[in-house]
């Protein structure tokens, strides 16, 4: 917006450019109008001369007279060069004041060519009356000064040519100059008095163009912001039918209520055609009802318990329910309705997207039966993989159960209790005469110390036997244990329990004890503290059971020496980390993109889904199973996350 | 430099006009020759002096131009003067000259002015008696016959407005004494021939 202050200092710019304007172009004009007067001038005083004198005469004989020369060539000289300027160099200061001092001199030729008249001295004040056209005094004061040493020069050198007397007072060229100085004044005053009233003019037209530049300015923006006002309207009604046709031709039902929420309700205001395709209700029908017809006795009350809380507050509403059709068949959908607001934020309208999902819910209900399905084979599968490794150690175990038998076997079969015999029976042979024979007889002289020698045979093999039928209880034990503890796993399907992580990781990690140690695969264990978590325990053996079986496998295929498996724990962030790291064969780039897919394995024997089952089970549990490798040679991390639920209730 | 041609252009300019002024002036402030009018009314003359008051003559050429300001100066003369001078003006005409060369609107101006009297001067035997070369030469002589002024009554060739031989011939007829003798602005009356042969100055251009 234009301030006055600056409205002001345009006017007053604008005023002095057109009254600029105004001079120069009155100037141009009138310096045209002297070179039209001059010529005019000159041809008159050409004409002048041929007419007063246009010969000299010598007693009968004539000749042209100079006069006619002079007015041809120097009347020529005097207006030829006013003449040039003003169509040369029009408007410029120079060429007025050339103008002005060929105007007098032209008079003062003219008054020679007629004789010097005295009449003819009025042509100054006509010339002067015309210079004053240009409004400027300027220009007067040139002609004036002109006309003044003209007078001053002939009245000092030849008064009586100009003055009329040969001795003329010195002042008397300032007499004739007063003349000239006398209509100056009053061309001076007129200058002024024009002057104002341009000025006045110029302060009118530029305060009128001021106005009709910001009426224009004002009508140029309330044009561009009604132009754009129209092409935001199009493009407004465009997107309008758009959206309408959107609507239309949506496949999602589309109602649109008023925003009243008392009883009976929001008042249908749109539906589209979907919502009869849905429904059954057609536009006519819908109109004007509230929702509620399309519930029934199966809409979930929760739900439009929390639809209605939530349209209250003017928020969104997403859900699902069961709906009914005009023809009372259910149906389930979805819906999701939003508040319209006005300007002021006021809800005005509701509109509800809502779909079908009847279909949807057939074919999720489908998938659920299937995942858990898939779910209870995939539990099958690990546990099939923990019950071949409890078998796998069973079967160690059960090694050295029969190697303890066999070793108490050959201790019982070369007893010396055979030799117990010989010597008992030698004993009842002599009993009449014991202390003769043990004595006297050569035999039973060497009875004493056989039969120390045999006891000390008993003794050793009695050690011998209770060592190995301690290791064969412990055996034995240790093939309860395991048989325990897959009972248990196998048991606990389904059922969370809150468990210590570090405490079911040295689970897996007994369960794959003998075969590690029977590879010479060195377990490290670097475990943190982690908080108890509230899982289903099984699943998780059954990932580190396939880990540690796997590593043990990647490390014996490696043939190293130094084969060694580390397991870590650790907590981070709330998620209970652990990680099993072989430095066995490593995993090739390739693979390591599809180690997780069903029936992939690069073992000998492998079936392919230990780890699929376990990615499976990870997902299932909220958490996943990472693999990392560094390729071939540099071994392989496979990385369990497990979130830490533990505020949730164990069966929860 | 280009800046400053317009002004020496100007400067150019006036100095041209300036030499041209200065030639007309020269021009026209070239007085006539005098061959020396007699003091005393030539006795050879036709013309009748006037014995109660004095007599004016002007000199003139029918056809000269320049010749007007000084009809128009005696006008003046006359109007001041009226009664108090008997006023002639002879006008030329040469011989082999048509009788129309003297009906000019000179002939007709000064018959036009009250108390002068205009007269052929067929040959320019008048002209050669008082011994006069340029047109609008006047001479005043007194009931007497005696020479009181001789000379041209406007101050440049063919101008108009006061002058001193006017004014001089004024104050001889108001009895006082005043100038005798003033140049003479105007055509020869003589042709150049008569002009060579009489060893006078002649005022042509």
């Amino acid at each position: 917006m234009t301030t006055k202050l600056d409205q002001d200092g345009q006017v007053t710019e604008r005023t002095a450019t057109l009254l600029k304007e105004r001079l120069d172009s009155d100037h141009k004009r009138i310096d045209h109008m002297f070179a039209w007067l001059m010529a005019v001038q000159w041809l008159a005083g050409v004409a002048a001369a041929l007419w007063i004198s246009p010969r000299a005469w010598e007693g009968e004989f004539s000749h042209t007279h100079i006069h006619v020369w002079v007015a041809l060539f120097l009347g020529g000289t005097i207006s030829g060069f006013p003449i040039f300027m003003a169509l040369t160099r029009p408007g410029a200061t120079l060429t007025r004041h050339v103008i002005a001092v060929g105007q007098m001199l032209s008079c003062g030729l003219l008054i020679h060519l007629t004789g010097g008249r005295i009449e003819s001295h009025f042509q100054y004040f006509g010339a002067l009356a015309f210079l004053a056209f240009y409004r400027d005094w300027r220009v007067l004061l040139t002609a004036t000064v002109v006309a003044a040493t003209d007078h001053f020069v002939r009245g000092m050198y030849w008064p009586q040519s100009i003055f009329g007397v040969l001795v003329a007072s010195w002042w008397r060229w300032l007499e004739h100059a007063g003349w000239i100085v006398f209509e100056d004044v009053f061309l001076v005053l007129a200058i002024r008095q024009t002057l104002r009233e341009m000025l006045g003019v110029a302060e009118r037209q530029a305060k009128l163009e001021t106005v009709n530049e910001m009426i224009e300015r004002t009508v140029n923006e309330r044009t561009s912001e009604l132009r754009r006002e129209i092409a935001e309207r199009a493009r407004a009604e465009e997107s309008l039918r758009l959206l309408g046709s959107a609507v239309e031709q949506s496949k999602e039902a589309i109602l649109i209520t008023d925003a009243e929420l008392q009883r009976p309700g929001p008042r249908i205001l749109f539906v589209n055609p979907a919502f009869t395709n849905m429904t059954g209700y057609t536009a006519e029908e819908a109109i004007g009802q509230t929702p509620r017809i399309l519930q029934g006795p199966r809409t979930d009350k929760t739900v439009l318990n929390r639809l209605r809380h939530n349209l209250q507050r003017g928020e969104s509403f997403a859900g699902e329910g069961i709906n009914y059709r005009k023809d009372g068949t259910e149906f389930n959908l979805e819906w999701q309705i939003a508040p319209i607001r006005d300007p002021g934020a006021k809800v005005t309208h509701f509109v509800a997207i809502e779909r079908d999902i009847t279909e949807r819910k057939r074919a999720q209900e489908e998938l659920e039966n299937i995942h858990k399905q898939l779910l209870e084979a995939s539990r099958r599968d690990g546990m099939a993989e923990i019950a071949s490794n409890v078998l796998h150690n069973v079967g160690n175990v059960l090694n050295s159960v029969n190697i303890s038998t066999n070793l108490i076997a050959e201790r019982v079969r070369k007893s010396k209790i055979p030799g117990l015999a010989k010597v008992v029976d030698l004993l009842e042979q002599h009993a009449h005469d014991l202390g003769d024979f043990i004595t006297l007889d050569s035999r039973g002289k060497h009875l004493p110390a056989h039969v120390r020698d045999l006891s000390e045979c008993l003794t050793a093999d009695q050690r011998a036997m209770i060592g190995e039928l301690e290791s064969l209880r412990r055996n034995v034990e240790h093939i309860k244990e395991i048989v325990a503890m897959q009972q248990s796993y196998a048991t606990a399907s389904g059922v969370k329990e809150l468990i210590n992580v570090v405490e079911l990781v040295e689970d897996g990690i007994c369960i794959n004890d003998e075969g590690l140690l029977r590879h010479g695969v060195e377990v490290v264990r670097e475990f943190e503290q982690v908080p108890p978590m509230n899982v289903e325990k099984h699943k998780i053996l059954q990932i580190l059971v396939n880990l540690l079986s796997n590593a043990k496998y990647a490390c014996e295929e490696s043939q190293r020496a130094d084969k060694r498996v580390t397991v870590r724990v650790a907590n981070d962030e709330g998620r209970a980390i652990i990680s099993v790291t072989d430095n066995g064969v490593g995993i090739p780039l390739e693979n390591l993109t599809r180690i997780f897919n069903h029936g992939f394995t690069t073992r000998k024997g492998g079936h392919g889904f230990g780890l699929h089952s376990g990615a499976l089970a990870a997902k299932e549990m909220g958490g996943a199973l990472c693999v990392h490798s560094d390729g071939p040679g540099h071994g392989a991390i496979f990385t369990l996350e497990l979130p830490c639920p533990t505020q949730e209730h164990p069966n929860g | 430099m280009k800046k400053y041609l317009p002004w020496l252009s100007a400067l150019i300019w006036l100095a041209a006009v300036g030499s041209g002024m200065g030639v007309l002036w020269v021009y026209d402030h070239t007085p006539g020759g005098d061959a020396g009018v007699p003091s005393q009314w030539p006795a050879r003359s036709k013309m009748h002096l006037a014995s109660d008051q004095p007599t004016l003559i002007m000199f003139a050429h029918p056809k000269c131009a320049c010749t007007r300001a000084s009809i128009g100066e005696l006008a003046v003369l006359m109007t001041h003067c009226q009664n108090r001078v008997k006023a002639i003006v002879v006008f030329l005409r040469p011989k082999g000259t048509r009788e129309d060369w003297l009906h000019t609107d000179l002939w007709r101006s000064a018959e036009a002015i009250p108390g002068v009297t205009a007269q052929a001067d067929e040959g320019g035997g008048e002209s050669r008696n008082f011994h006069v070369t340029t047109s609008g030469h006047v001479v005043l002589y007194d009931v007497d016959g005696k020479l009181l002024f001789s000379g041209g009554i406007t101050s440049a060739r063919g101008h108009f407005g006061d002058n001193a031989g006017r004014s001089d011939i004024v104050q001889w007829l108001h009895h006082e004494n005043a100038g005798t003798e003033t140049p003479v602005f105007g055509c020869s009356l003589l042709n150049p021939v008569q002009a060579s042969n009489s060893n006078t100055i002649v005022c042509t251009p």
